[in-house]
């Protein structure tokens, strides 16, 4: 943590080689408070007019929080803003616009239907009442040149690349006169040539127009390949500061994971089982027709767990669809027990004995209008044992749902209450327990432990535990590299779409696998 | 809305009951009644008593009973039709279509051969009017779930192109040309006219078999649960193994059925009917009003018994009406018209609750939603 001299109205900052600089945009022991969650505890943030500044940390580290308070779309529990030493307080994102800070969100925020133009003048202060659209495209014109921008104004957005798309929100922000830009995960969504590109053209924005930049980000390449200097979050805290020059990508990740040691509870080597679930070189596509996963290869045997490490959006969805027969694999083959199941359909699996818990609890994993009974069935509307000539057994589905409420501790009234009723975590344990009363032998397990409270956690965890015990494959797939390396015998950082490695449980620490998920290996 | 310090807000019912469904169907009838005043308000002998005509007329006279009795077994296998697809969350827009092409398939039975006992010419017209709307229904749950073409604007088309097809086949010169050739099929020999039960057409005990079938189908059965799942949330349903190309597929072909029965009710089994008349389009467009009372019974078969009965009579009675107190023309269909709006609003009823909300005085500024996660 850094020591510098709080609550005055402007200050300086001791910057490498003895010089002095006004920061234009700095951030004073921020702290925010969401409902059992410290976001951010008393952070201090310094940009330099001019640089491209990487915020980096994991999953829930507060970047995102952080950079809605500089925009005005939080406010702080505590501490201060101050623009060019001014010290400032944004109400809303007007007041951050009118001072020259722009946002890019990670979700786009464009009306598809508009032209380019249509959507840069949209919401623009001048652009209330009548659309001079004219004259405003003579200015984003202008502006796009300046800036080497080349992007047809005509088009209609759903025509357009996700890269020009990112794109059009960018010229957005520079045309309501932003000179401090804040791009949210900005490659999260793009192709490594539309990575490429943007780039390219914010570092061409920064060295020729000097326009500040704050990227947001967890991957570690992008920020060794454009950044100047680094801020490092962790659970809320600021870890670390450096000039990216000073930086290697190992320094970065021990600064990002920490150096807790990690307790583990899966030492009580279980006799290995039967080979069950092999892999090979299975490729699939994205919803966007992108390949999500690439030529991934590993197998499991009965009672292992493997765990899939990696922030969402690195392939995770795509390789439990492809698991669980909901998304067609563009290559390569899955085995389960010897068989090439590949091409089987969800139904085919469930019967094979393949259960999947989705991340999606409540549109995937349950459905809000059904009663938790009619939510039971979902799982067992093909089971013989549950039908008797076309007909539901009513009354044994009844009873198994009475039986998992109870095994589980599920919190309902009773079962003829709608699913849409249920807190996140015991729908989470309903949704657990339906799947792990059919016995399956393969588990896939995607998120099982997101959102939940610490009790919730620590049971759905024991509960993966017990499925192992009993002989079960589990195909644990979180963002948590903590639950990872406690539930595992095996570990598989996965990185846009790759296992860069399948470590076993003894080789797994938090710095090698956090490298990975973060794309730093060889 | 805001007025002064107190906003009017809409809170969603947790689970209206079904006592709630019939209140605001209620409701929705009697605006619908009593928005339809100006509708009469040339009737020179006072409001009241168009309101009598109508009423008295549809269900008080013996052949206005009779011929409500018939149009609303009409109605309510049309309603069948759009209410099968609808559990699936799908839309069948295509009722006059798959009604023409149930006529035609019906029609072809006798055209081709009487050389059969007519009791099996009955059974094989009837299967013929099921299979021929199904095909047509089918068709477009295949495109649907297939190739995810949207089945409304499918529906659509096919009600285009069998109302040209009909007009082929029973116009000047078609195949199925009526001997007077006025523009309308061939008239059924007697033998081969429906058999009556009680009076009404067999057609009568089919609908309200159905009823209860539908309805334990959905609520009981495994293939109607499958059905539902998919309608409340499709991607759920594939998780849960559902084929969605199956449950795409049979609720259209069902749908599409139901259709051709009631194709087979109205121009073989009506008395006084018995051939498919030059005004064909008419029984079209009556067929959308299927569409309403589906809605309206909330998917419940059962439910749409009454409902229909009602619609059938509302629509007879106010055509008579019309005549009788020299009404302007196409009272029967802005009646329908206004119960399809006062049924919208109702729903809002159903599922919203209409609260006035003090708003604390030290509220500043809303915070801003819709923030992304952390």
């Amino acid at each position: 943590m850094s020591s510098e001299p709080r609550g005055s109205s402007a200050y300086r900052t001791e910057a490498g080689g003895g010089a002095f600089f006004t920061p234009i945009l700095s951030a004073r022991g921020v702290t925010k408070r969401f409902p059992d969650v410290l976001a951010l505890d008393q952070v201090n943030l310094d940009v330099e007019p001019g640089e491209i500044h990487a915020v980096l940390g994991q999953n829930g580290a507060g970047k995102t929080t952080l950079m809605n308070i500089l925009f005005g779309l939080v406010e702080p529990d505590e501490g201060v803003l101050f623009l060019n030493g001014e010290h400032v307080r944004f109400r809303s994102p007007h007041d951050a616009l009118a001072l020259g800070i722009g946002m890019v969100h990670q979700t786009r925020r464009l009306v598809s239907a508009h032209t380019v133009l249509e959507n840069i003048v949209l919401g623009h202060p001048t652009a209330s009442g009548l659309l001079h659209l004219g004259s405003a495209r003579r200015d984003v014109a202008s502006l796009c040149t300046r800036y080497g921008i080349s992007i047809n104004l005509g088009a209609r957005v759903w025509q357009l690349s996700e890269g020009e798309r990112q794109w059009v929100e960018i010229i957005k922000a520079l045309y309501r006169g932003a000179r401090i830009l804040i791009l949210d995960e900005p490659t999260s969504a793009l192709t490594p040539p539309e990575v490429k590109t943007l780039l390219a053209g914010l570092q061409a924005m920064v060295a020729d127009q000097g326009v500040t930049v704050l990227l947001v980000t967890h991957k570690l390449p992008i920020v060794m390949a454009v950044s100047h200097r680094v801020t490092v979050l962790r659970s809320g805290r600021v870890v670390a500061k450096l000039r990216t020059a000073d930086a290697t990508e190992e320094i970065l990740v021990q600064h990002m994971v920490g150096r807790e040691v990690t307790f583990r509870t899966t030492n009580h080597a279980a006799p290995a089982g039967r080979p069950l679930l092999q892999v090979e070189d299975l490729s699939a596509y994205n919803d966007k027709g992108l390949l999500a996963l690439w030529g991934i290869s590993v197998a499991l045997r009965e009672g292992e767990i493997l765990g899939v490490a990696g922030v969402t959006g690195n392939g995770q969805e795509e390789l439990a669809q492809v698991l669980a027969g909901l998304r067609p694999a563009a290559s390569g083959m899955v085995r389960f027990d010897g068989r090439d199941v590949t091409h089987l359909s969800p139904l085919d699996r469930w019967r094979m004995g393949v259960g999947y818990v989705p991340a999606e609890r409540t549109e995937v994993g349950s459905i809000a209008m059904f009663s938790l009974v009619e939510n039971m069935a979902l799982n067992y509307h093909f089971d013989p044992a549950f039908i008797r000539r076309g007909f539901l057994d009513t009354e044994g589905l009844d009873q198994l749902t009475q039986r998992i409420l109870s095994t589980y501790s599920v919190k309902a009234p009773n079962q003829q209450v709608r699913a849409q009723h249920l807190s996140g975590g015991n729908l989470q344990k309903l949704i657990l327990g339906r799947v792990l009363s059919r016995r399956p032998r393969l588990l896939i397990a995607h998120l099982p432990t997101q959102g939940l409270d610490v009790e919730a956690t620590a049971f759905v965890r024991a509960t993966l535990l017990e499925a192992r015990e009993g002989g079960a494959a589990v195909v644990l797939i979180s963002e948590d590299l903590d639950e990872i390396l406690t539930l595992s015998d095996w570990v598989a950082p996965i990185y846009e779409g790759r296992f860069p490695a399948v470590l076993p449980q003894s080789e797994a620490d938090a710095e090698t696998v956090g490298a990975m998920m973060a794309g730093h290996f060889a | 809305m805001k007025l002064a310090r107190y906003e009017l807000t809409l809170q969603p019912r947790a689970a209206p009951g079904p006592m709630y469904a019939v209140l605001t169907a209620v409701v929705a009838i009697v605006l619908a009644l009593a928005l339809s005043s100006f509708l009469f308000r040339s009737a020179e002998d006072g409001l009241f008593s168009a309101y009598r005509a109508v009423f008295s007329y549809a269900f008080f006279t013996p052949r206005g009973i009779v011929a409500t009795i018939q149009r609303s077994i009409y109605l309510l296998l049309c309603t069948y039709a759009f209410l099968v697809p609808l559990r699936a969350g799908l839309w069948n827009i295509g009722l006059p279509g798959q009604v023409f092409a149930g006529a035609l398939a019906a029609f072809t039975v006798p055209f081709v051969t009487e050389a059969l006992p007519p009791g099996i010419l009955i059974v094989l017209m009837v299967a013929a009017a099921a299979v021929g709307g199904a095909v047509v229904g089918g068709f477009a749950g295949f495109l649907r779930a297939r190739f995810q073409v949207n089945e409304i604007l499918v529906t659509m088309m096919l009600n285009s192109i069998f109302f040209w097809a009909v007009a082929y086949m029973i116009k000047e010169g078609g195949p199925f040309m009526g001997a007077t050739a006025e523009g309308e099929g061939f008239s059924l020999p007697p033998s081969l006219q429906a058999p009556m039960l009680l009076g009404v057409p067999f057609t009568a005990a089919l609908a309200l078999a159905a009823a209860v079938l539908l309805d334990l189908l959905f609520t009981k059965t495994a293939l109607g649960y499958r059905i539902r799942a998919f309608g409340e949330s499709p991607p759920a349903a594939r998780y849960g193994g559902i084929v969605p190309l199956n449950v795409s597929l049979v609720v259209f072909l069902l749908g599409g059925a139901f259709a051709g029965l009631a194709a087979y009710h109205n121009f073989a089994a009506i008395p006084g009917v018995y051939k498919i008349p030059g005004n064909y389009g008419f029984y079209g467009d009556l067929a959308f009003y299927g569409i309403i009372t589906a809605l309206i019974a909330r998917g419940s078969a059962v439910g749409a018994v009454p409902i229909a009965i009602l619609f059938a009579g509302l629509s007879l009675g106010a055509r008579f009406a019309q005549g009788l107190l020299r009404l302007t023309f196409g009272v029967d269909y802005a009646l329908l018209g206004l119960l399809m709006m006062t049924f919208v609003a109702s729903h809002i009823l159903y599922q919203f609750r209409i609260v006035w909300r003090r708003v604390p005085a030290a509220v500043v500024q809303p915070v801003p939603t819709g923030l992304p996660g952390g």
